[in-house]
């Protein structure tokens, strides 16, 4: 560690030894009278956008999907693709805790946490939009199987079912996993809270914690079981979310590649968007010393990692559509190349391919500016994957005589944004009152570590 | 160290917490099951009439027809309210002074029509036909119940899509001779099984209720 | 503020309620309306939901609401009438005129709501067929901006007025008129076949000589009977009989639509069945893509002015060959016309001729009616040289002879009026303000009449400028009678009280005269008096709603000597014009006709027949010319003629002939209803949407600038100035707009799969090439059938050789199954909801290309992918192999759309009935078809094969507990087909039509490799082109 950091790091912070500094520097961040000012800004900013969202909901409910741009026969556009592009955001969050920690990694501690909590705010941004962007939106509720008078169930063949099904179980056991892992730190929050309704608040969600070696016995149980029940979520969920354009036969859509694909893509785009929340809040919260440069530049290698792989799927696409020799499928991927939407499909490959090749060189892994710009990239680039999908498959399909273009509306737009107003509040209500960083595993980490000398 | 810790009487709630979240649930569960159903909310809807007019003592004591009244209910999917003439048929000449029947009399002449409410209501996308169901020996008291008993007619069946399926899917016990829909007391004859009489009958006339959803949504 | 609710309205507005029975939720809604109207309450909230279902949603049938707390009422009528069976349809004859030509109806009605209107099938121009401006008629008579009562104008300011008042103001009137015999007394009027409305006018005429009743059809044929007189020295109108004729010649016309469509399509179909043997052979000469043209087995685009050249060239050769006798008189001499020399004309006149001769007795020539009477007159010509008449063409006698051409009508009366001799001017229907020729100043004319009335459906251009206006009753509303284009007699009867109030024509005329008989039908009664004696016949004869026999028998006058017919300079010019001298064509606009139906929602959105344009009209530019001049697809232009200078959207239409522009007429209307000048109004969509009806204050551009007596149907001296200005056109359908690359390969690559063609000789040789025209893997199916389909299985057929590109079968779809009108915005939006599709595909050179017509509507697939991915299971198979859709289950995810190869599923991204929450629209929802769900807004809905018609006859039979007989099931797009092209039946019944077909050879479902196996197979399209001109 270099010299000027651990000085920094050591002034700061109270206590008598690493551990408890540690525990300092990451708890006080919840416990200062005030967040730092940038704070106040970024949270004014996502709170605004998130009452767009709230108004354009509104609306839409008042008077009908029609207020977005879908049309015929693009019936599906930034509805899904949003929601798509959501859920796959996360998916970092737990393939991080779960997979990373059944493997052992201790590079993970450092981040899992942020890592989690993000993973739940996108699931809930995602879960939005199949709500909303049906019809009917006050019928959500047929999708699910309830006894009724009709003697009418789901129609359990539809994708769109396993959908609802695999979406909230990825979301009730992540839930679950974050919460189970801040329990010790909760604790830790209610043992310095010097005000009575904080001790009261995070007494309540420590659920009694007192650290007794039985509790940490059972903690450990329960952290690992929940790890290896999450772990095949992780791959289960995007799998079927890619079953809903998967098991159709429209062009473009009707692939067997595509489970693989969409968990890689989901990694991809989630790892990215972890990187782009952590740098800035390091910055922040002086918590540089936790989550330090080889934390980020491992994550950057990952994004490396599987936007090659994306990068082999779109290939793969192309190489099927001209191998299979299917006129329909041919025309659809020339269309999506050189066709009306080339555009979309362009700025797609350009942010999922290209770019995060940059990271093979370690200046530009290790660079905090290159990083953000790219891993920015790399999540607007995935939306277009998106789009590219949905869009361009829809709107040239079997018949010419139903050909259409699409062009999103102003409600469009407002929803998107105001999904990420959602998303940016909850994150930024986290930061100020949980503790961003696993404490607890952290000082695991550190004993292990320091259990060499 | 001064740290917020549940008190001590926390801890019955642990025990309390299995019996409660196990009750509770069913209990509501069961709450809704019978609440919700038709057959609480729907069953037993008795409107007044504007006329006291009593099945009971027309279709019951003096044994009118139900065809007398309801004439279309071979022909038609609405098994017609019958226009005032019809009342007047008779009551030109019986109880002529009755007060109960003054808006009868009233409706004749001013030829305004009669405003009966109505009992027996399904929603607007659900297209049921009368004749489909009379003349394939589908009894009236099947779906009204004893009519004949009634002063005043409530509403018999929950008339619920799943009330409705379940005719639909096993219909032999509810088929009798065409001829004897409208008897109210038609009983299977002795000694047989009204599964295998039913039976009997649909493939006689060669009937299979079909459970299309366009058989009643178009 | 509208006034069904108001005191005066009520009691006749409830008369034509009170005729429901046991129908409460109809008598709710009115509650509902006029009581507490709930247009405030939230889309979603439930009460809106159950309004949604009340407005007609199962308006007969059903109880309503399937909430227990409100109380529903049944109102039984006092007194049943006979026969009346409640929540029954019942079928009233009844007929309609359109500019002098009537056909047979018949109209459907529950409960004394007229809800469809369906061709009569013992009206021999009909056949049980009918046209989309019949059907459409019902809308045009539901429709809430109808005037609604008599009104005074004064300096435009409307004044609300009775018919007493007007009765009162008028006795001064006619007292003077009757002093000067009526010298200063005119009458204006449609052209009617009507021989009330003739007695009418005869009577009139006697009480006041010197008085004038002139008729006036901006659209007319005046020029077809002037070439009668020419040929015959006496009006005649041609009666072809296509299905004997082997070879068609079509001349600048289109036979197969407008005023003839009925009575000729049928003829030609027979012919165009290769199974059946020869085929007959069409050959189109005409200067726009017409439907006809795309039947063409020959088309060759000119323009309009050059047709007379050919016909004279045709008559100068083939009269040299077939040697006619000298009565007869001399051919023209070979016209010096420099297009004639072009090796395409050439080559294919020469073979027209050729196929002419050799086909003698068996060939007919046609004329457009936009044609001078010259051409209509060699027409008559060439075909009694080449033997015709008598075989495929015989003539009767026209029965409006008497009567001055519309032309020299409204010529005449201007000229009255600007002389300021006329005082008192009736107007009866019609619009002259808006749609008189352009310089002849009706409207300043009009100024100078003491007291001008007006009666009309509307209170529109002309009615504004009149002191007063009377509303005139619709042809549903009341008694008449009317004559077919061969003099068939058929009657009108009232299918409902007049809604709005008003008088029919007759009645007008008798109040004036204070005629002893003032009421329609004692009026129609006293004319007929003769053709129909006694009360039995006439009751027959209004029940039948045709007097078969009563048409004028066909008679074979001599053709006269012609003399030699001189051409211009133009008429004999070359295939190349310069702008400035390009040829405007005007003609009727095959939706709103001459502007009259502009108010008419279905009309308006109905895509047309060729470029699917909708609300509004615009330039056809042939490619080649549009790139001379500059001209881009889709962008705005200014043509100007004669001084005359209008700007209108252009589009680049394949098949236009080069140098020649055309336009439609009767948009841009100013005076009318919120549908026709294009208001937010009608589609009561959010406010928001205002950005998107920014570019249209009016649906349309007024061409009628461009009309005048100098052009009246098409002309020179156009020139053609680009804006450079894009506007958005609402197309239904973009195929001939695919500029890119990679689309027009996409769309040439597939289109012969798609829409499988083949010439005779192809045909003959092997006749299944429409099932070879795909190869594709073995189709194997991941699971065992879904059904077993042991009772019935529905399919249906349809012929692309005999589709002609209607709309029939679109108008007819959107009545009978509630399908509502969206509105300009949202068809350019890609929203439209019309459950069938005509798909257009153009084949080769846009210069002059093939073009053929699809119908595209739910193939109900029995593999259907719409099924498998619906999360709620709201579209389901049925045992019959029907794909249901059950529109209150649907959440509207759209998933099914996304699955469906066809695109043919339809969303409602709004609730597209939101207009009828407005006071203005209560008489609309007497329109619903009551066996159809009205759909609410976010709900999926597609064609089902009419499955209220399937379930209605299933239910009759099996009560009467017999089989259904082939044909006894007729979906409504079937039922309305002229040409037959659609055949629906029962494929498990071994001798059904539609098995025989579909077992036929030229059957072949489309995207069959898909393995969805549709129920709806194609016959190929074959044509029949000359061996030369392959």
């Amino acid at each position: 560690m270099a010299a000027a950091d651990y000085d920094s790091w050591y002034k700061a912070p109270k206590g008598d030894n690493d551990l408890a500094r540690l525990t300092d520097t990451v708890l006080r961040v919840s416990e200062a009278p005030t967040p730092p000012v940038g704070w106040y800004v970024a949270f004014a900013l996502a709170v605004s956008m998130l009452a767009m969202l709230g108004i354009s909901i509104g609306w839409l409910f008042w008077t009908g999907i029609g207020v977005w741009g879908n049309m015929h026969p693009v019936v599906w556009a930034w509805d899904i693709t949003n929601f798509v592009f959501w859920v796959g955001i996360g998916h970092a969050g737990t393939l991080i805790s779960a997979i990373l920690f059944l493997l052992r990694q201790p590079w993970r501690t450092a981040i899992n946490r942020a890592a989690e909590a993000m993973t739940i705010f996108a699931v809930m941004c995602a879960l939005i939009f199949p709500g909303i962007h049906i019809g009917r939106p006050w019928l959500p509720y047929w999708m699910l199987p309830i006894p009724n008078q009709m003697n009418m169930w789901p129609q359990f063949r539809s994708p769109l079912d396993w959908d609802v099904f695999a979406v909230s179980t990825y979301f009730t056991v992540s839930l679950l996993f974050w919460y189970v892992g801040l329990i010790p730190d909760i604790a830790s929050l209610r043992d310095r809270a010097t005000t009575t309704v904080r001790r009261f608040v995070y007494g309540i969600f420590a659920m009694g914690w007192r650290g007794s070696s039985r509790q940490w016995h059972r903690y450990e149980r329960a952290y690992l079981i929940l790890a290896a029940l999450s772990t095949p979520l992780v791959l289960s969920v995007h799998s079927v979310v890619s079953f809903d354009f998967a098991t159709s036969q429209l062009p473009g859509w009707h692939t067997t590649i595509f489970p693989p694909y969409f968990v890689a893509g989901a990694i991809f785009s989630g790892f990215a968007m972890v990187v782009t929340l952590l740098v800035p809040a390091r910055q922040f919260f002086g918590l540089k010393n936790i989550i330090e440069m080889h934390h980020l530049e491992a994550m950057n290698k990952v994004i490396l990692a599987t936007g090659t792989m994306v990068g082999y799927a779109y290939a793969m696409e192309f190489f099927i559509a001209w191998y299979s020799g299917d006129q329909y499928e041919g025309f659809l991927f020339q269309n999506r190349a050189f066709g009306p939407y080339a555009w979309a499909y362009w700025a797609m490959i350009s942010c999922n391919v290209i770019f995060p090749q940059l990271y093979w060189f370690k200046g530009i892994r290790t660079s905090l500016w290159a990083m953000m710009i790219i891993n920015v990239l790399v999540n607007v680039g995935m939306w277009f994957e998106r789009f590219v999908i949905i869009v361009t498959s829809l709107h040239r399909d079997f018949v010419p005589a139903s050909w259409g273009y699409y062009t999103p509306t102003k409600w469009d737009f407002l929803t998107f944004t105001g999904s990420f107003g959602l998303f940016f509040t909850l994150f930024l209500l986290f930061c100020r009152y949980l503790p961003m960083v696993a404490v607890a595993e952290v000082k695991a980490q550190h004993a292990h570590s320091h259990a060499g000398h | 160290m001064n740290r917020f810790v549940f008190p001590r009487w926390a801890n019955k709630t642990v025990q309390l917490a299995g019996p409660v979240l196990t009750v509770v649930p069913v209990y509501l569960i069961c709450l809704i099951w019978y609440g919700a159903s038709p057959k609480t909310t729907d069953v037993g809807y008795q409107p007044h009439q504007p006329v006291p007019y009593s099945h009971a003592l027309h279709a019951g004591e003096l044994g009118i027809d139900c065809r007398y009244c309801h004439n279309t209910v071979e022909k038609a999917a609405m098994a017609a309210i019958p226009p005032t003439e019809t009342c007047m048929n008779c009551h030109a000449r019986v109880r002529t002074k009755s007060a109960k029947l003054e808006p009868i009399r009233a409706s004749f002449k001013t030829g305004e029509s009669m405003q009966w409410k109505k009992v027996h209501d399904l929603p607007d996308y659900v297209y049921f036909n009368h004749s489909a169901h009379v003349t394939r020996g589908v009894g009236c008291v099947t779906c009204h119940g004893r009519i004949d008993q009634m002063p005043e007619v409530f509403q018999f069946a929950p008339l619920s899509m799943g009330w409705c399926l379940d005719c639909h899917r096993n219909p032999y016990k509810n088929l009798r001779p065409p001829e004897e829909v409208t008897n109210m007391t038609w009983k299977h004859p002795e000694g047989v099984d009204p599964e295998a009489y039913g039976k009997e009958l649909a493939a006689k006339r060669n009937l299979h209720p079909p459970t299309d959803c366009s058989t009643c949504h178009r | 503020m509208s006034s069904v609710n108001e005191k005066t309205e009520k009691p006749r507005y409830w008369r034509s309620l009170a005729e429901l029975e046991g129908n409460p939720e109809f008598e709710k809604f009115v509650e509902h309306e006029f009581a507490d109207p709930v247009s405030d309450v939230p889309p979603n909230s439930p009460e809106r939901r159950r309004f949604m279902q009340l407005m007609g949603a199962s308006l007969a049938l059903a109880g309503a609401t399937g909430c227990r707390w409100e109380e529903d009422k049944i109102l039984p009528q006092t007194r049943r009438p006979d026969g009346l069976i409640p929540g029954e349809p019942r079928y009233f004859a009844s007929s309609m005129d359109i500019g002098g030509y009537a056909v047979g109806l018949h109209v459907k009605s529950y409960d004394g709501r007229p809800v469809k209107v369906e061709g009569n099938p013992n009206h021999p121009d009909s056949r049980g067929a009918c046209g989309v401006f019949h059907q459409a008629a019902l809308l045009e008579m539901y429709d809430p901006d109808r005037s609604k009562g008599f009104a005074t104008y004064a300096g435009g300011k409307r004044t609300e007025s009775n018919l007493e008042a007007f009765l009162a103001a008028v006795k001064p009137l006619m007292a003077a008129a009757r002093a000067n015999q009526g010298r200063t007394f005119r009458v204006l009027s449609e052209s009617s076949s009507s021989q009330s409305v003739a007695d009418m006018k005869r009577r009139l005429l006697a009480a006041l000589p010197e008085a004038k009743w002139y008729e006036y059809e901006p659209v007319s044929d005046d020029d077809a009977r002037l070439g009668s007189e020419l040929a015959f020295g006496a009006a005649y109108r041609p009666v072809y009989s296509l299905e004997k004729a082997s070879v068609i010649l079509s001349l600048d016309g289109d036979f197969l639509s407008g005023r003839q469509e009925l009575r000729l399509a049928p003829g030609f179909a027979e012919g165009r069945s290769p199974e059946k043997g020869e085929m007959n052979r069409l050959y189109v000469i005409e200067s726009t893509f017409s439907m006809t043209g795309g039947l063409a087995d020959h088309r060759l685009p000119l323009r309009s002015e050059l047709v007379k050249a050919v016909a004279a060239a045709l008559d100068a050769s083939i009269s040299a060959k077939a040697a006619p006798g000298a009565e007869m008189g001399a051919a023209q001499p070979k016209p010096a016309a420099a297009f004639l020399e072009d090796p395409k004309v050439a080559k294919f006149l020469s073979v027209l001729e050729k196929d002419l001769l050799e086909n003698r007795g068996k060939s007919v020539v046609l004329v457009g009616e936009q044609q001078p009477p010259e051409v209509h007159a060699l027409a008559h010509r060439l075909n009694a040289v080449l033997g015709n008449v008598g075989k495929t063409v015989a003539y009767v006698p026209d029965f409006t002879a008497d009567r001055p051409t519309h032309r020299d009508a409204i010529a005449a009366l201007v000229k009255d009026m600007s002389a300021g001799s006329v005082d008192t001017l009736v107007i009866i229907g019609g619009n002259p303000v808006f749609n008189a020729p352009s310089d002849l100043g009706f409207e300043g004319a009009l100024a100078k009449v003491k007291t001008a009335i007006r009666a009309g459906l509307y209170e529109d251009e002309t009615a504004v400028k009149c002191a007063w206006h009377v509303p005139l009753a619709h042809w549903l509303e009341s008694w008449g009678d009317t004559r077919s284009y061969e003099g068939v007699l058929t009657l009108q009867q009232p299918l409902i009280a007049p809604l709005y109030g008003g008088l029919s024509t007759i009645e007008l005329v008798a109040n004036l005269l204070e005629d002893s008989t003032k009421d329609g039908q004692d009026i129609v009664k006293r004319t007929l008096s003769r053709q129909i004696g006694d009360e039995r016949l006439w009751r027959k004869a209004v029940h039948d709603g045709v007097l078969l026999g009563s048409g004028l028998s066909p008679v074979q006058p001599p053709v006269k000597p012609l003399p030699q017919f001189p051409l211009s300079d133009r008429e004999k010019a070359g295939i190349a014009v310069a702008n400035g001298q390009l040829e405007l064509t005007i003609s009727a606009c095959p939706k709103i006709y001459d502007g009259r139906w502009a108010n008419n929602g279905w009309l308006q959105e109905l895509p047309d027949p060729v470029l699917k344009q909708t609300w509004g009209n615009a330039a056809l530019v042939n490619p080649v010319t549009a790139k001379e001049l500059g001209i881009e697809d889709q962008t705005l232009v200014t043509l100007t003629v004669n001084g005359a200078t209008v700007k209108i959207p252009a589009i680049v239409a394949p098949g236009q002939a080069r140098g020649s522009v055309r336009v439609t007429l009767g948009y841009g209307r100013t005076v009318c209803g919120v549908v026709g000048i294009g208001s937010r109004l009608d589609y009561g969509m959010p406010s928001s949407f205002a950005d998107e009806m920014s570019d249209m204050e009016l649906i349309g551009t007024d061409t009628y600038k461009l009309k005048s007596t100098k052009l009246e149907k098409f002309g020179g001296g156009l020139s053609v100035a680009p804006t450079g200005e894009g506007f958005k056109l609402a197309l239904t359908q973009m195929t001939h707009a695919i500029k890119d690359k990679i689309g027009q390969e996409g769309l040439d690559e597939r289109m012969g799969e798609l829409v499988r063609e083949a010439t005779y000789e192809e045909f003959k040789e092997h006749p299944d090439f429409a099932k070879e025209r795909v190869e594709h893997r073995p189709l194997l199916s991941l699971w065992q059938e879904p059904v077993s389909y042991d009772a019935h299985k529905w399919g249906l057929s349809v012929d692309l050789g005999k589709c002609t590109g209607c709309n029939a079968c679109v108008i007819a779809c959107v009545s009978e199954n509630n399908i509502p009108v969206v509105g300009r915005p949202r068809v350019i939006q890609g929203r439209e909801m019309q459950w069938i599709r005509v798909d257009v595909y153009f084949k080769g050179d846009p210069d002059d290309p093939q073009l053929v017509h699809q119908p595209m509507m739910c193939q109900q697939c029995e593999h259907a992918p719409c099924e498998q991915v619906c999360p709620v299971g709201a579209t389901m198979h049925s045992r019959e192999g029907l794909n249901d859709m059950v529109y209150n289950r649907c959440i509207g995810t759209r998933y099914c759309s996304n699955n469906c190869p066809y695109k043919v599923r339809r969303f409602n991204y709004f609730n597209f009935h939101e207009e009828l929450k407005q006071e203005r629209n209560q008489t609309k929802k007497m329109m619903f078809n009551p066996d159809v769900t009205v759909r609410f807004r976010g709900v999926m809905e597609k064609c089902t094969f009419c499955i209220q018609r399937i379930q209605n006859v299933k239910i009759k039979a099996k009560n009467a507990r017999r089989p259904i007989q082939d044909g006894e099931i007729r979906t409504a797009c079937q039922q309305t087909c002229s040409t037959g092209a659609i055949v629906f039946g029962d494929l498990n019944d071994p001798n059904s039509q539609v098995r025989r077909l579909q077992n036929g050879k030229r059957s072949y479902a489309m995207l069959e490799e898909l393995n969805v196996r549709p129920r709806l197979q194609y016959l190929a399209r074959v044509r029949n082109p000359h061996p030369e001109l392959v």
